[in-house]
Protein backbone atom coordinates (compact mmCIF):
# COMPACT_ATOMS: atom_id res chain seq x y z
CA UNK A 1 0.00 0.00 0.00
CA UNK A 2 1.00 3.79 -0.79
CA UNK A 3 3.01 5.21 2.64
CA UNK A 4 4.76 8.46 2.61
CA UNK A 5 7.79 10.52 4.40
CA UNK A 6 6.86 14.21 5.01
CA UNK A 7 9.87 15.89 5.81
CA UNK A 8 10.25 19.01 7.81
CA UNK A 9 11.64 20.68 5.13
CA UNK A 10 8.47 20.42 2.77
CA UNK A 11 9.47 17.59 0.62
CA UNK A 12 7.34 14.64 0.52
CA UNK A 13 8.76 10.78 -0.78
CA UNK A 14 5.83 8.71 -2.26
CA UNK A 15 6.80 4.89 -1.90
CA UNK A 16 5.63 1.61 -0.55
CA UNK A 17 4.74 0.40 2.92
CA UNK A 18 5.71 -2.49 4.83
CA UNK A 19 6.28 -3.50 8.28
CA UNK A 20 3.72 -2.36 10.97
CA UNK A 21 0.92 -0.16 9.72
CA UNK A 22 1.36 2.92 12.00
CA UNK A 23 2.21 5.94 11.71
CA UNK A 24 5.98 7.71 13.19
CA UNK A 25 7.70 10.79 13.51
CA UNK A 26 11.15 10.88 14.46
CA UNK A 27 14.82 12.37 13.15
CA UNK A 28 15.70 11.21 10.06
CA UNK A 29 18.89 9.18 9.85
CA UNK A 30 20.97 7.55 7.43
CA UNK A 31 23.57 4.42 8.00
CA UNK A 32 26.05 2.79 5.34
CA UNK A 33 26.43 -0.39 6.58
CA UNK A 34 25.47 -3.13 3.95
CA UNK A 35 24.47 -5.67 6.41
CA UNK A 36 23.27 -6.06 10.02
CA UNK A 37 20.13 -4.71 9.56
CA UNK A 38 18.42 -6.73 11.99
CA UNK A 39 21.32 -5.34 14.91
CA UNK A 40 21.14 -1.68 13.35
CA UNK A 41 16.94 -1.53 13.80
CA UNK A 42 17.50 -3.43 17.49
CA UNK A 43 20.20 -0.79 18.65
CA UNK A 44 18.63 1.32 21.07
CA UNK A 45 21.14 4.19 20.20
CA UNK A 46 18.41 5.07 17.02
CA UNK A 47 15.37 5.20 19.47
CA UNK A 48 12.98 7.52 18.22
CA UNK A 49 14.89 7.99 15.04
CA UNK A 50 14.00 6.92 10.86
CA UNK A 51 16.36 4.91 9.75
CA UNK A 52 17.30 5.16 5.95
CA UNK A 53 19.86 2.41 4.75
CA UNK A 54 21.91 2.91 1.97
CA UNK A 55 22.04 0.04 1.10
CA UNK A 56 19.84 -0.77 -1.68
CA UNK A 57 18.37 -3.94 -0.75
CA UNK A 58 17.77 -5.06 2.86
CA UNK A 59 15.70 -7.87 3.94
CA UNK A 60 17.42 -10.44 2.23
CA UNK A 61 18.65 -12.44 4.62
CA UNK A 62 15.95 -12.17 7.18
CA UNK A 63 15.81 -12.12 11.11
CA UNK A 64 16.85 -14.48 13.74
CA UNK A 65 16.88 -14.61 17.43
CA UNK A 66 20.57 -13.98 17.94
CA UNK A 67 21.12 -11.14 15.96
CA UNK A 68 18.32 -8.69 18.71
CA UNK A 69 20.22 -6.17 20.06
CA UNK A 70 17.33 -5.35 22.12
CA UNK A 71 14.08 -6.91 22.57
CA UNK A 72 11.77 -4.00 22.48
CA UNK A 73 13.34 -1.57 20.01
CA UNK A 74 12.16 1.79 19.83
CA UNK A 75 12.93 3.11 16.19
CA UNK A 76 10.60 4.77 14.88
CA UNK A 77 10.68 3.48 10.88
CA UNK A 78 13.09 1.77 8.32
CA UNK A 79 13.60 2.67 4.96
CA UNK A 80 15.15 1.29 2.28
CA UNK A 81 15.09 1.50 -1.68
CA UNK A 82 13.85 -2.22 -1.68
CA UNK A 83 12.71 -5.13 0.95
CA UNK A 84 13.52 -8.42 -0.02
CA UNK A 85 10.74 -10.24 -1.46
CA UNK A 86 12.10 -13.73 -1.23
CA UNK A 87 14.56 -13.44 1.66
CA UNK A 88 16.68 -16.76 2.60
CA UNK A 89 19.25 -17.60 4.89
CA UNK A 90 19.87 -20.77 6.72
CA UNK A 91 19.61 -18.56 10.06
CA UNK A 92 15.98 -17.11 9.66
CA UNK A 93 13.58 -17.83 11.62
CA UNK A 94 11.32 -14.48 10.25
CA UNK A 95 11.35 -11.93 7.57
CA UNK A 96 12.32 -8.82 7.84
CA UNK A 97 8.69 -7.06 6.95
CA UNK A 98 7.07 -9.96 9.47
CA UNK A 99 9.36 -8.73 12.26
CA UNK A 100 8.73 -5.36 11.86
CA UNK A 101 5.42 -5.55 12.05
CA UNK A 102 5.44 -7.43 15.05
CA UNK A 103 7.57 -4.91 16.64
CA UNK A 104 5.04 -2.48 15.67
CA UNK A 105 7.72 -0.50 13.18
CA UNK A 106 6.59 0.91 9.82
CA UNK A 107 8.49 0.63 6.87
CA UNK A 108 8.83 2.29 3.36
CA UNK A 109 10.42 1.39 0.41
CA UNK A 110 10.75 2.56 -3.26
CA UNK A 111 11.92 5.75 -2.48
CA UNK A 112 14.75 7.61 -3.91
CA UNK A 113 17.74 7.14 -0.96
CA UNK A 114 19.66 8.27 -2.63
CA UNK A 115 18.63 11.59 -3.05
CA UNK A 116 17.06 11.23 0.65
CA UNK A 117 20.31 11.08 2.11
CA UNK A 118 22.23 13.33 0.14
CA UNK A 119 19.65 16.07 1.62
CA UNK A 120 20.32 14.95 5.03
CA UNK A 121 24.17 15.32 4.34
CA UNK A 122 23.61 18.57 3.05
CA UNK A 123 21.02 19.59 5.36
CA UNK A 124 21.97 17.54 8.77
CA UNK A 125 19.30 15.44 10.67
CA UNK A 126 16.29 16.32 9.61
CA UNK A 127 12.74 15.57 11.57
CA UNK A 128 10.06 13.25 9.32
CA UNK A 129 6.84 11.39 9.58
CA UNK A 130 5.97 8.57 8.23
CA UNK A 131 2.18 8.60 6.89
CA UNK A 132 -0.65 7.09 4.66
CA UNK A 133 -1.81 10.10 3.39
CA UNK A 134 -0.05 13.52 2.71
CA UNK A 135 -3.63 15.62 3.04
CA UNK A 136 -2.39 17.92 5.79
CA UNK A 137 1.28 17.30 5.00
CA UNK A 138 1.25 21.16 5.53
CA UNK A 139 0.69 20.93 9.14
CA UNK A 140 2.35 17.91 9.38
CA UNK A 141 5.19 20.03 8.38
CA UNK A 142 4.51 22.78 11.08
CA UNK A 143 4.00 20.16 13.48
CA UNK A 144 7.04 18.49 13.01
CA UNK A 145 9.41 21.77 13.51
CA UNK A 146 8.09 22.08 16.60
CA UNK A 147 9.23 18.34 17.52
CA UNK A 148 12.44 17.35 19.29
CA UNK A 149 11.69 13.17 19.14
CA UNK A 150 14.67 12.50 21.06
CA UNK A 151 13.97 14.43 23.57
CA UNK A 152 14.17 12.68 26.99
CA UNK A 153 14.42 9.51 25.25
CA UNK A 154 17.11 7.90 27.42
CA UNK A 155 14.86 7.63 30.53
CA UNK A 156 12.99 5.51 27.87
CA UNK A 157 14.98 2.90 26.86
CA UNK A 158 17.07 2.73 29.97
CA UNK A 159 15.73 -0.61 32.17
CA UNK A 160 13.49 -0.03 35.13
CA UNK A 161 14.95 -2.10 36.97
CA UNK A 162 18.59 -3.79 38.00
CA UNK A 163 19.28 -7.01 36.32
CA UNK A 164 21.81 -9.91 36.32
CA UNK A 165 23.85 -11.19 33.73
CA UNK A 166 24.88 -13.83 35.71
CA UNK A 167 29.07 -15.49 34.35
CA UNK A 168 31.87 -15.77 37.60
CA UNK A 169 34.84 -13.98 38.21
CA UNK A 170 34.56 -10.37 37.83
CA UNK A 171 31.80 -8.27 38.78
CA UNK A 172 31.02 -5.76 36.18
CA UNK A 173 28.37 -2.85 37.11
CA UNK A 174 26.84 -1.96 33.46
CA UNK A 175 24.89 1.31 33.36
CA UNK A 176 22.33 1.15 30.98
CA UNK A 177 21.64 4.30 29.05
CA UNK A 178 20.08 2.15 26.30
CA UNK A 179 22.70 -0.85 26.05
CA UNK A 180 23.43 -2.99 23.28
CA UNK A 181 23.29 -6.89 23.79
CA UNK A 182 26.79 -6.82 21.77
CA UNK A 183 28.41 -5.65 25.08
CA UNK A 184 27.11 -7.79 27.70
CA UNK A 185 27.86 -10.36 25.22
CA UNK A 186 31.59 -9.44 25.20
CA UNK A 187 31.59 -9.18 28.69
CA UNK A 188 29.79 -12.93 29.08
CA UNK A 189 32.55 -13.67 26.39
CA UNK A 190 34.78 -12.65 28.83
CA UNK A 191 33.85 -14.33 32.25
CA UNK A 192 32.31 -11.34 33.93
CA UNK A 193 29.47 -11.14 36.51
CA UNK A 194 27.38 -8.25 35.07
CA UNK A 195 24.79 -6.84 36.80
CA UNK A 196 22.87 -4.05 34.55
CA UNK A 197 21.88 -0.81 36.73
CA UNK A 198 19.69 1.97 35.27
CA UNK A 199 20.89 5.29 33.82
CA UNK A 200 19.87 7.31 37.19
CA UNK A 201 21.51 5.43 39.69
CA UNK A 202 24.01 6.83 41.73
CA UNK A 203 27.29 6.58 42.72
CA UNK A 204 26.93 4.86 45.86
CA UNK A 205 24.34 2.98 44.78
CA UNK A 206 26.89 1.02 42.25
CA UNK A 207 29.67 1.25 45.08
CA UNK A 208 27.24 -0.74 47.33
CA UNK A 209 27.31 -3.45 44.65
CA UNK A 210 30.93 -4.02 45.40
CA UNK A 211 31.31 -4.43 41.68
CA UNK A 212 35.41 -4.18 39.72
CA UNK A 213 34.98 -1.94 37.38
CA UNK A 214 31.81 -0.29 35.42
CA UNK A 215 31.10 0.06 31.69
CA UNK A 216 29.21 3.22 30.22
CA UNK A 217 26.60 1.84 27.41
CA UNK A 218 25.31 3.34 24.46
CA UNK A 219 22.27 4.92 23.85
CA UNK A 220 20.01 7.38 21.89
CA UNK A 221 19.81 10.96 22.12
CA UNK A 222 21.55 14.33 23.45
CA UNK A 223 24.36 13.34 25.98
CA UNK A 224 23.89 16.96 27.74
CA UNK A 225 20.30 15.62 29.43
CA UNK A 226 22.19 13.17 31.46
CA UNK A 227 23.78 15.62 34.33
CA UNK A 228 23.30 13.64 36.66
CA UNK A 229 24.87 10.43 35.01
CA UNK A 230 27.78 13.01 34.64
CA UNK A 231 27.98 13.31 38.09
CA UNK A 232 28.19 9.92 39.02
CA UNK A 233 31.08 8.92 36.56
CA UNK A 234 32.76 11.64 38.24
CA UNK A 235 32.83 9.99 41.36
CA UNK A 236 33.06 6.14 40.22
CA UNK A 237 36.07 7.22 38.13
CA UNK A 238 37.76 7.88 41.42
CA UNK A 239 37.10 4.53 43.29
CA UNK A 240 36.72 1.95 40.15
CA UNK A 241 37.96 0.96 36.72
CA UNK A 242 35.60 3.06 34.35
CA UNK A 243 35.40 1.51 30.05
CA UNK A 244 32.57 4.35 28.28
CA UNK A 245 31.10 3.59 24.94
CA UNK A 246 29.11 5.83 22.45
CA UNK A 247 26.62 7.63 25.02
CA UNK A 248 29.12 6.01 27.87
CA UNK A 249 32.18 8.41 26.50
CA UNK A 250 30.26 11.32 25.98
CA UNK A 251 28.82 11.36 29.37
CA UNK A 252 32.83 10.05 30.62
CA UNK A 253 34.14 13.77 28.32
CA UNK A 254 31.44 15.73 30.07
CA UNK A 255 32.16 13.98 33.82
CA UNK A 256 35.62 15.29 33.39
CA UNK A 257 34.85 18.96 32.01
CA UNK A 258 34.54 18.55 28.63
CA UNK A 259 31.57 19.27 26.29
CA UNK A 260 30.19 17.85 23.31
CA UNK A 261 27.87 18.90 20.19
CA UNK A 262 25.62 17.74 17.98
CA UNK A 263 27.38 17.16 14.48
CA UNK A 264 25.85 17.94 10.97
CA UNK A 265 24.44 14.49 9.97
CA UNK A 266 26.39 11.92 12.83
CA UNK A 267 28.69 8.98 11.80
CA UNK A 268 26.97 5.66 11.39
CA UNK A 269 28.38 2.89 9.60
CA UNK A 270 31.16 1.01 9.69
CA UNK A 271 33.56 1.66 7.63
CA UNK A 272 34.62 4.68 10.31
CA UNK A 273 39.08 4.42 9.88
CA UNK A 274 40.16 5.29 13.48
CA UNK A 275 43.44 5.99 14.48
CA UNK A 276 45.08 5.07 17.81
CA UNK A 277 47.43 8.22 18.58
CA UNK A 278 49.96 6.56 20.42
CA UNK A 279 50.38 3.50 18.16
CA UNK A 280 49.76 5.04 15.16
CA UNK A 281 47.12 1.86 14.31
CA UNK A 282 44.24 2.12 12.54
CA UNK A 283 41.37 0.24 13.07
CA UNK A 284 37.80 0.07 11.63
CA UNK A 285 35.35 0.93 13.56
CA UNK A 286 31.38 0.48 14.06
CA UNK A 287 29.90 4.43 15.11
CA UNK A 288 26.66 5.46 15.09
CA UNK A 289 26.33 8.64 16.89
CA UNK A 290 25.00 12.32 15.94
CA UNK A 291 26.80 13.76 19.19
CA UNK A 292 30.60 14.20 19.32
CA UNK A 293 33.33 15.42 21.77
CA UNK A 294 35.13 19.32 21.57
CA UNK A 295 38.53 18.33 21.28
CA UNK A 296 39.42 22.24 22.18
CA UNK A 297 36.76 21.99 25.68
CA UNK A 298 39.10 18.37 26.86
CA UNK A 299 41.10 19.36 29.85
CA UNK A 300 44.73 18.52 28.99
CA UNK A 301 45.62 18.02 32.75
CA UNK A 302 42.86 15.35 33.15
CA UNK A 303 42.51 13.85 30.02
CA UNK A 304 44.14 12.55 27.19
CA UNK A 305 42.62 12.39 23.61
CA UNK A 306 43.83 8.67 22.39
CA UNK A 307 41.66 7.89 19.09
CA UNK A 308 40.72 10.37 16.04
CA UNK A 309 38.41 9.59 13.37
CA UNK A 310 40.30 9.82 10.41
CA UNK A 311 38.24 11.35 7.72
CA UNK A 312 37.09 14.23 10.05
CA UNK A 313 39.20 14.38 12.57
CA UNK A 314 36.45 13.70 15.50
CA UNK A 315 37.92 13.04 18.24
CA UNK A 316 36.75 9.31 18.79
CA UNK A 317 38.49 8.00 22.36
CA UNK A 318 39.65 9.60 25.93
CA UNK A 319 41.61 8.13 28.72
CA UNK A 320 42.12 9.73 31.93
CA UNK A 321 45.70 10.65 32.67
CA UNK A 322 45.24 9.97 36.51
CA UNK A 323 42.29 7.19 36.57
CA UNK A 324 42.14 4.12 35.02
CA UNK A 325 39.20 5.03 32.96
CA UNK A 326 39.02 5.36 29.36
CA UNK A 327 36.28 5.19 26.80
CA UNK A 328 35.70 4.97 22.92
CA UNK A 329 33.17 6.58 21.19
CA UNK A 330 32.83 4.03 18.36
CA UNK A 331 31.61 0.73 18.77
CA UNK A 332 34.07 -1.85 19.65
CA UNK A 333 31.16 -4.64 20.22
CA UNK A 334 30.40 -4.02 16.53
CA UNK A 335 26.99 -5.99 15.92
CA UNK A 336 26.90 -4.62 13.08
CA UNK A 337 30.28 -4.17 11.98
CA UNK A 338 34.21 -5.34 11.81
CA UNK A 339 35.75 -6.63 14.94
CA UNK A 340 38.98 -4.63 14.83
CA UNK A 341 38.78 -2.67 17.63
CA UNK A 342 37.66 -6.33 19.64
CA UNK A 343 40.59 -5.90 22.26
CA UNK A 344 39.56 -2.59 24.04
CA UNK A 345 37.05 -4.97 25.63
CA UNK A 346 40.44 -7.34 26.79
CA UNK A 347 42.05 -4.29 27.97
CA UNK A 348 39.23 -3.54 29.76
CA UNK A 349 39.44 -6.97 31.73
CA UNK A 350 42.95 -6.49 32.47
CA UNK A 351 42.89 -2.81 34.04
CA UNK A 352 39.84 -4.48 36.01
CA UNK A 353 41.73 -7.47 37.01
CA UNK A 354 45.04 -5.58 38.07
CA UNK A 355 42.69 -3.72 40.29
CA UNK A 356 41.90 -6.34 41.78
CA UNK A 357 44.59 -7.64 42.28
CA UNK A 358 45.96 -5.05 44.07
CA UNK A 359 42.98 -4.65 46.21
CA UNK A 360 43.06 -8.56 47.18
CA UNK A 361 47.02 -8.17 47.93
CA UNK A 362 46.86 -4.53 49.59
CA UNK B 1 57.51 -23.23 19.93
CA UNK B 2 54.51 -21.21 20.96
CA UNK B 3 53.48 -17.93 19.86
CA UNK B 4 51.95 -15.75 22.72
CA UNK B 5 51.48 -12.43 20.99
CA UNK B 6 51.76 -11.10 17.27
CA UNK B 7 52.78 -7.76 16.26
CA UNK B 8 49.42 -6.38 16.51
CA UNK B 9 49.03 -7.78 20.27
CA UNK B 10 52.53 -6.10 21.33
CA UNK B 11 51.87 -2.86 19.85
CA UNK B 12 48.83 -2.96 21.99
CA UNK B 13 50.40 -4.06 25.02
CA UNK B 14 53.22 -1.85 24.89
CA UNK B 15 50.02 1.30 24.23
CA UNK B 16 48.85 0.10 27.44
CA UNK B 17 52.23 0.23 29.56
CA UNK B 18 51.99 3.72 28.24
CA UNK B 19 48.63 4.93 29.81
CA UNK B 20 49.47 3.49 32.63
CA UNK B 21 53.01 5.09 33.35
CA UNK B 22 51.03 7.90 32.68
CA UNK B 23 48.43 7.73 34.98
CA UNK B 24 50.61 6.42 37.58
CA UNK B 25 52.96 9.27 37.72
CA UNK B 26 50.09 11.56 37.23
CA UNK B 27 51.55 13.05 33.79
CA UNK B 28 54.67 13.00 32.28
CA UNK B 29 56.74 15.58 34.70
CA UNK B 30 60.68 14.55 35.48
CA UNK B 31 59.55 10.84 33.79
CA UNK B 32 63.05 9.30 32.15
CA UNK B 33 62.81 5.89 30.77
CA UNK B 34 65.66 3.73 30.68
CA UNK B 35 65.82 0.46 28.88
CA UNK B 36 67.95 -2.36 29.68
CA UNK B 37 70.60 -4.21 27.89
CA UNK B 38 69.43 -4.21 24.27
CA UNK B 39 65.70 -5.21 23.37
CA UNK B 40 64.73 -3.14 26.61
CA UNK B 41 66.35 -0.03 24.76
CA UNK B 42 63.85 -0.92 21.43
CA UNK B 43 60.79 -0.98 23.67
CA UNK B 44 61.45 1.91 26.28
CA UNK B 45 62.33 4.10 22.51
CA UNK B 46 58.88 3.08 21.39
CA UNK B 47 57.06 4.09 24.68
CA UNK B 48 58.82 6.93 24.20
CA UNK B 49 57.59 7.51 20.92
CA UNK B 50 54.13 7.18 22.22
CA UNK B 51 54.27 9.48 24.70
CA UNK B 52 55.83 11.88 22.13
CA UNK B 53 52.36 11.55 20.26
CA UNK B 54 50.10 11.52 23.06
CA UNK B 55 51.35 14.08 25.15
CA UNK B 56 53.41 16.18 22.93
CA UNK B 57 56.50 15.52 25.17
CA UNK B 58 60.05 14.14 24.52
CA UNK B 59 60.64 11.86 27.50
CA UNK B 60 64.44 11.43 27.51
CA UNK B 61 65.24 7.89 27.01
CA UNK B 62 68.48 6.56 28.41
CA UNK B 63 69.92 2.80 28.19
CA UNK B 64 71.82 0.97 30.45
CA UNK B 65 74.16 -2.23 30.31
CA UNK B 66 74.28 -4.44 33.53
CA UNK B 67 76.70 -6.35 32.77
CA UNK B 68 79.09 -5.33 35.60
CA UNK B 69 76.31 -5.31 37.95
CA UNK B 70 75.02 -9.06 37.81
CA UNK B 71 75.26 -11.65 40.11
CA UNK B 72 75.92 -14.82 38.28
CA UNK B 73 78.40 -13.55 35.97
CA UNK B 74 82.11 -12.44 36.68
CA UNK B 75 82.60 -8.59 36.07
CA UNK B 76 84.84 -7.62 33.00
CA UNK B 77 86.74 -4.73 34.54
CA UNK B 78 86.93 -3.19 31.31
CA UNK B 79 83.32 -2.51 30.94
CA UNK B 80 83.06 0.68 32.88
CA UNK B 81 80.99 2.93 31.14
CA UNK B 82 77.33 2.21 31.24
CA UNK B 83 75.93 4.43 28.72
CA UNK B 84 73.49 5.94 30.38
CA UNK B 85 72.85 8.99 28.40
CA UNK B 86 70.88 10.96 31.20
CA UNK B 87 70.37 12.31 34.38
CA UNK B 88 68.49 10.41 36.80
CA UNK B 89 68.40 12.42 39.85
CA UNK B 90 65.65 13.84 41.25
CA UNK B 91 63.57 12.54 38.13
CA UNK B 92 61.21 9.66 38.17
CA UNK B 93 62.94 6.47 36.36
CA UNK B 94 60.72 3.56 34.84
CA UNK B 95 63.13 0.97 33.90
CA UNK B 96 62.19 -1.14 30.47
CA UNK B 97 62.64 -4.58 29.92
CA UNK B 98 61.67 -6.95 28.12
CA UNK B 99 61.05 -10.19 30.36
CA UNK B 100 60.88 -10.52 33.76
CA UNK B 101 62.33 -13.78 35.47
CA UNK B 102 64.27 -13.78 38.45
CA UNK B 103 64.63 -10.62 39.22
CA UNK B 104 68.52 -10.10 39.10
CA UNK B 105 68.74 -7.87 36.32
CA UNK B 106 66.45 -5.22 37.69
CA UNK B 107 68.45 -5.72 40.59
CA UNK B 108 71.66 -5.07 38.78
CA UNK B 109 69.77 -2.12 36.89
CA UNK B 110 69.05 -0.51 40.16
CA UNK B 111 72.41 -0.88 41.59
CA UNK B 112 73.84 0.96 38.44
CA UNK B 113 70.83 4.05 38.51
CA UNK B 114 71.55 4.42 42.48
CA UNK B 115 75.35 4.72 41.30
CA UNK B 116 74.63 7.66 39.10
CA UNK B 117 72.79 9.72 41.64
CA UNK B 118 69.44 10.14 43.30
CA UNK B 119 66.16 9.42 41.52
CA UNK B 120 63.19 10.36 42.81
CA UNK B 121 61.17 7.60 42.22
CA UNK B 122 61.95 4.13 39.88
CA UNK B 123 59.44 1.75 38.61
CA UNK B 124 59.74 -1.33 36.49
CA UNK B 125 57.73 -1.30 33.15
CA UNK B 126 58.24 -5.44 31.74
CA UNK B 127 56.24 -6.41 28.28
CA UNK B 128 56.73 -10.46 29.96
CA UNK B 129 56.90 -11.21 33.22
CA UNK B 130 57.05 -14.89 33.27
CA UNK B 131 57.22 -16.18 37.05
CA UNK B 132 59.97 -17.67 39.44
CA UNK B 133 61.19 -14.62 40.96
CA UNK B 134 64.17 -15.22 43.15
CA UNK B 135 64.11 -11.57 44.89
CA UNK B 136 61.68 -9.79 46.55
CA UNK B 137 61.73 -7.54 43.27
CA UNK B 138 57.85 -6.84 41.58
CA UNK B 139 56.84 -5.19 38.18
CA UNK B 140 54.82 -2.39 38.02
CA UNK B 141 53.75 -2.27 34.49
CA UNK B 142 53.22 -5.39 32.91
CA UNK B 143 52.08 -6.38 29.24
CA UNK B 144 51.26 -9.84 29.92
CA UNK B 145 51.89 -12.95 32.69
CA UNK B 146 52.99 -16.46 31.07
CA UNK B 147 53.42 -18.95 33.50
CA UNK B 148 56.22 -20.97 32.23
CA UNK B 149 58.69 -23.53 33.61
CA UNK B 150 62.02 -23.54 34.70
CA UNK B 151 62.48 -25.77 31.01
CA UNK B 152 60.60 -23.03 28.96
CA UNK B 153 62.18 -19.75 27.89
CA UNK B 154 60.73 -16.89 26.80
CA UNK B 155 61.98 -14.76 23.92
CA UNK B 156 60.48 -11.27 22.73
CA UNK B 157 61.27 -10.68 19.29
CA UNK B 158 61.84 -6.89 18.26
CA UNK B 159 61.84 -5.67 14.53
CA UNK B 160 64.63 -3.32 14.98
CA UNK B 161 67.14 -6.35 15.78
CA UNK B 162 64.95 -9.72 15.43
CA UNK B 163 63.37 -8.89 12.06
CA UNK B 164 59.69 -9.02 13.55
CA UNK B 165 57.58 -8.18 16.71
CA UNK B 166 56.31 -11.18 18.44
CA UNK B 167 56.80 -13.28 22.05
CA UNK B 168 57.37 -16.54 21.84
CA UNK B 169 57.87 -19.38 24.30
CA UNK B 170 60.69 -22.54 23.66
CA UNK B 171 60.54 -25.38 25.21
CA UNK B 172 64.40 -26.94 26.09
CA UNK B 173 65.57 -28.65 23.18
CA UNK B 174 63.89 -26.57 20.47
CA UNK B 175 65.77 -24.24 18.21
CA UNK B 176 64.64 -21.06 18.55
CA UNK B 177 63.36 -20.21 14.47
CA UNK B 178 64.52 -16.74 13.48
Amino acid sequence: MKRYLIMEDGSIYEGEGFGADVQTTGEVVFTTGMTGYQEAITDQSYANQILVFTNPLIGNYGVTLDDFESLQPQIKGVICRQVARIPSNWRMQDTLPGFLEKMNIPGLQGIDTRELVRKLRHFGTLRGRIADSITDADSVVKELKRQNPTKGIISQVSTKTLYPNPGTKRNIVVVDFGAKHSILRELAKRDCNTIVVPYSTTAQEILNLHPDGVLLSNGPGNPEEMTAAAEMVAEIEKHLPVFGICMGHQIFALANGASTYKMKFGHRGFNHPVRDIASGQIVFTSQNHGYAVDPASVDKEKLMITHVEINDGTVEGLRHRQYPAFSVQFHPDAAPGPHDADGLFDDFISMVDQRKEARTNA
Amino acid sequence: MKEFYDAMAMKRALTRITYEIVESNKGTQDLVLVGIKTRGVYLARRIADQLQKLENVQVPVGELDVTNYRDDRRPDTAKENLRLGVDINDKRVVLVDDVFFTGRTIRAAMDAIMDQGRPKRVQVAVLVDRGHRELPIRPDFVGKNIPTSMQERVKVNVSETDGQDSVVLIKQGELAQA
